[in-house]
This record gives C-alpha cells, structure tokens and sequence, in this order.
C-alpha cells in the first residue's frame, strides 16, 4: 500500500467531484491507478486518450509508482 | 554607430550615413546644426560645449528609441559635438532612414528638438566684444510642438524599450516579425491585440467565423454592431486602429491541412487558438513540417493548457504528446462546457509573452513542458514534455479512414419527420442535460455518450440510427466512431436538437 497524490483536470475533475485526492492504494503503475480511479469516479474517458505524469513530468503508463508520488491524469482539451 | 554620441573631433557625416543605409529605406533625412556668428543681437566668434556625459547619453539614446517607434522609421543616429568650435562648425547631426519621406522628415525633426529640450547640454558663447556667457539649450526649443497627425501620435514604445531584454535591437525585431494567428476567438482576441500593441510588423488572421452574440462576453473585441460579420475582417480594422505602423492580413477561412501550408510560408511563427483538435493537428503538422514554432493553448471551464513547439530537434511536438490525435467530441462535452472571459484572456495573454520571446530570441521556457493552469483552485503546474522516440514528427493524416462527414449526417426539418425517417433514433446527451418536459423525451434510445465510452453498449450492427445529441458535435464524432468499428448505417443528426 502506498499514499499517492492524485490532481484530476478538466472533464476528469468533473467526474471525480474534485481536484485534488489522496488515495492509498495497491496499484503499482499509473495504469492501475486510473482502473482503480475510473472504478470510483466512472470515468468515461478510455486511457487511451489521457497522459499521465508523474510528479510534474510526463511518463508511461507502466512507470512504477512510489509512495507520496503526485499523479496528474491529463486529457486534451480544445476550447478557444 | 551608437545612436547618440558625443564627439571632441569633427562629426563624420560620411560614416553617419553609412551607418543608416538600408536597402529597405527609400529616404534618408539629415539635420545639422553649425556655429553661427550672432545670437539675440551680438555677435559671436566661437562656441564652447559642455554636457554631464553620462546622464546625455542615456537620455540621447533614449530619444532616439522614441523617435524610431514613434514614428516607425528604419534607422536613426544623432551625434553632438563638444567642446571648442569655430564658426561654420558643426556642432550636432541627426540622421534618419526610413522606407518614406515624411516619416524620416518628422523622425529628424523630432530628435534635434528634443535633444536641445531635453538633453543636458550647456554652450558657453564667447561674444566679439569679448564677453561670453552660458547658454542652456533648454531655450532652444520648445517642447511639444510636434506636428500631432495620427501616424505620429500612433505609438510609443518606450516602455518596452526600457526593458534591458528588449531595448531598440528588440523592437527592431518585433517590427521584422511575421506571426499567424489561428482562430480570432477567445484565445486570440487578446494574442491580436498584444502583439499588434508590442509592435509586430506583420500579423496574419485566420478564421472563418462570424461574430456572433455568445462570444462577446470572452471576446471584447467585438461589439454588438459586429455580430454577423467576419471575425477575421472585424479584428483586423481593429488591429489596424490600434497600431497603423503594422501590416495585417486576413483570411477569412477556417485553417485547413490544404491551405496552412502556404499561409504559414510567408510568417515566422504560428499560434494555435483555434477551439478544436482537428485544426490544432494541422497547425502541428504545418509547423513542424515548414520548421517554425508554434504556440498552442487550449482551455476548458476554469482550466488552461500552454505549450510551445520549438522546431529543435529535441523538442516535443503535439503529437509527441498526443500520439492518439482524439477525435473531438469525444472528450468534454461540446458547447455545454461554459467559459468565463478571463480564462481565455489569460492563457491568450501568455501565448502572447511566449511569441515575443521567440521574436525577441530569448529562452521560451528551460524545458519543453505542457503547463496546466487550474484559475478556479489557482493552480499551475509545469509538467516536463520529452520528446517521444515513436513519434517521427511527420504529418498524418487527421481523418482516420478518409470518411466524408456530410454522408454521416443527416438534416431534418422537425424531430417529428427525424422519427419518421424509420432510423431508430439514440439521444447520447447525458441525463442532466435531458429536461423533464424535453420534446426529445419521446425518443426510445437514451444512451449517454459516456457510457458507450466506456465500451459496454452492444448496439445490434444491422440497425440503422441516427445519433442525436445537444448540438450535433458529439453525435458526429461518436457516429464516425461507431462507422470505424463496423457499423454501416449509422448517421448524425446535423445541428443537434438545438436546429429544432
């Protein structure tokens, strides 16, 4: 089990209620995280379409996670 | 040549006018002042000049800058002599080149009276009768008496020249600069109005919208008496107004992967403030292939995404980032999504910054990084970008497979004549959106976009539909989707329920 520090953006936010989190959890990977997150918050959008970035820098979604980590699930958005 | 100097020896005129050369000038203007021989009413025989140096200088050279922006000429120099001088000497030159007469006129004249108004130069006259006194040259003009047309009174950008970053070489490079704004809406009303304010000498718009009523709360450029005209033409007599000494072009069509290319051509730079992924690929695509940067933003309620693209070769693309171009429509919620005025503003304000550091050569950013501003939790954070080893950056096609949006969609006068069609009609809004007495509540499917996201509709593949939603965007992309997965009859209503 490890504390990670989860930040929501966009229609993400929307759907998790918030924007910021601190789940303890068992998930290994970002990956993991976001079927753990999605589970919660029914998340509509697939993984496919986010980036994920791991304490301010953008990784894959298999990176290991470490305790205290701070991810940030990222999808694009368009408005102008 | 500095641009204000002074000098103990004669003023080398010839090597003045070498400085100021310019085969992009077409005129050349001079003054110079000599030592005469009578002053109020005596009689002189030589001249003595003496200035505080240092504090000369930097007040010379701060007003040349302003007649060079002031008066949007190429190249201005003055030099002044001090100590003895004889009668018949030159005692101060000022030279302009500039693309056209007047302009070189008006800058010429306005240096000489400011530097005597203004610059602390002291000339003590030794009389024939043997006397001799000092004489300010404060007296020697009047200040503000400059002619006060419109082309003179257009600009001054001394406050910008003050900046050590930018100074006279600067704004002599935002004046050679070429940017193309894509999409004169939310994000780039205010990108329009800064860099045409800084002084870029060539702005180029692009967008084929009109004006409409809902965009001027986040668009302040408009006004009333604007909705219905094009966005593009409206912005540019505005940017005209705001600075005349700029040239902009107009295009008044959406950016499109056919006719980017050649329009970005002819500019420096490009920025991304169009409201839609398909053209923010193209504005990729073009950059990255023509090897110009680009600046792109994107915002959504109270967020904002910034990110430069520098053509390096170490540098991420948008694709680098987004290797999956998305479809839109499938992420966020279309015209339901809401927006306050300043959130674009400021992310369009940063574009800006971020378009004269390219112009002014200095360092964008320490690392290519997507920065995501959160203006409700007031949040920034910088999240480092590398550049993606399975991205070529090479352009791609947008449309995956080549399918023809106009046979997807389908136009119906009335929901009634909708349902008579015989399709099986599918409301994808989500339930909040739906209204208890909402006429589309008539129709049988109601499958929320988000839940055929999460991929666990099975729709019969033999059925014929047609996809509804608010406003047709959704509806579009999720029936090119349902298209791409093998489902032949599938169709969007155009314009959503909002054309009833």
């Amino acid at each position: 089990m490890r504390t990670i520090t989860l930040q929501y953006f966009a229609v993400l936010r929307e759907q998790a209620g918030c924007s910021e989190e601190r789940v303890t959890t068992t998930a290994a990977t970002p990956a993991e995280l976001y079927d753990e997150a999605s589970r919660k918050h029914g998340f509509t959008l697939p993984m496919s379409m986010l980036r994920v970035a791991v304490n301010e820098e953008f990784c894959d979604w298999s990176t290991p996670l470490a305790p205290n980590d701070r991810v940030v699930f990222i999808p694009p958005v368009a408005g102008g | 040549m500095r641009p204000f100097s002074f000098t103990s020896t004669p003023i080398d005129t010839a090597a003045g006018r070498e400085s100021l050369a310019d085969r992009a000038c077409g005129g050349y203007a001079t003054f110079e002042g000599w030592v005469r021989d009578h002053n109020e009413g005596r009689a002189v025989r030589r001249l003595e000049y003496e200035a505080y140096a240092a504090l000369a200088e930097r007040e010379g050279e701060r007003i040349v800058a302003e007649a060079i922006a002031r008066y949007g000429v190429q190249h201005a120099a003055c030099s002044h002599r001090i100590g003895d001088l004889a009668l018949g000497e030159m005692a101060v030159w000022v030279g302009v080149s500039s693309k056209h007469r007047s302009e070189a006129f008006a800058a010429c004249r306005y240096i000489i009276d400011e530097i005597k108004s203004r610059v602390p130069i002291w000339k003590k006259e030794h009389y024939v009768d043997g006397d001799s006194g000092w004489v300010n040259c404060e007296r020697c003009a009047q200040p503000g008496e400059h002619e006060h047309t419109r082309q003179q009174h257009a600009h001054d950008y001394s406050r910008q020249i003050a900046l050590p970053e930018v100074g006279l070489a600067g704004q002599q490079r935002l004046r050679d600069g070429a940017v193309l704004v894509i999409g004169a809406g939310g994000l780039g009303v205010p990108v329009l109005q800064y860099l045409a304010a800084a002084g870029v000498g060539r702005i180029g718009i692009a967008d084929g919208d009109i004006v409409e009523a809902s965009n001027l709360h986040r668009q302040p450029l408009y006004g009333v008496g604007d909705i219905g005209t094009s966005k593009a033409v409206v912005a540019a007599a505005r940017l005209r107004d705001l600075n005349p000494q700029g040239t902009v072009a107009v295009h008044a069509e959406r950016a499109t992967a056919a006719n980017l290319g050649d329009w970005l051509a002819r500019y420096d730079l490009i920025v991304d403030c169009s409201d839609n992924l398909a053209t923010k690929f193209v504005v990729n695509d073009a950059a990255v292939s023509l090897g110009k940067p680009a600046v792109f933003a994107s915002v959504y309620q109270y967020e904002g995404q910034l990110q430069v693209y520098l053509p390096r070769e170490d540098w991420p693309c948008l694709r680098c980032l987004w290797p999956e171009a998305p479809r839109d429509g499938l992420v966020g919620n279309c015209a339901q999504a809401g927006v306050l005025g300043p959130v674009p503003a400021t992310l369009g304000a940063m574009q800006a910054m971020q378009v004269l550091k390219i112009l002014l050569g200095l360092p964008v950013e320490p690392a290519p990084a997507l920065h995501v501003f959160d203006l409700l939790g007031m949040h920034w954070r910088s999240l480092k970008a590398a550049r993606n080893p399975g991205c070529d950056h090479s352009p791609r096609d947008l449309q995956r497979p080549a399918v023809d949006a106009e046979a997807m969609e389908l136009e119906f006068a009335t929901l009634a004549a909708a349902r008579a069609s015989g399709l099986t009609l599918v409301d994808i809004r989500e339930a909040w959106e739906r209204a208890s007495d909402d006429p589309a509540a008539q129709i049988e499917w109601h499958l929320p976009l988000s839940v055929f996201m999460q991929g666990t509709v099975a729709l019969p593949r033999d059925g014929r539909y047609l996809v509804v939603c608010a406003h047709g965007v959704r509806s579009l992309a999720l029936t090119e989707h349902l298209r791409s997965l093998g489902y032949p009859t599938v169709y969007s209503l155009t314009g959503g329920l909002a054309a009833f």
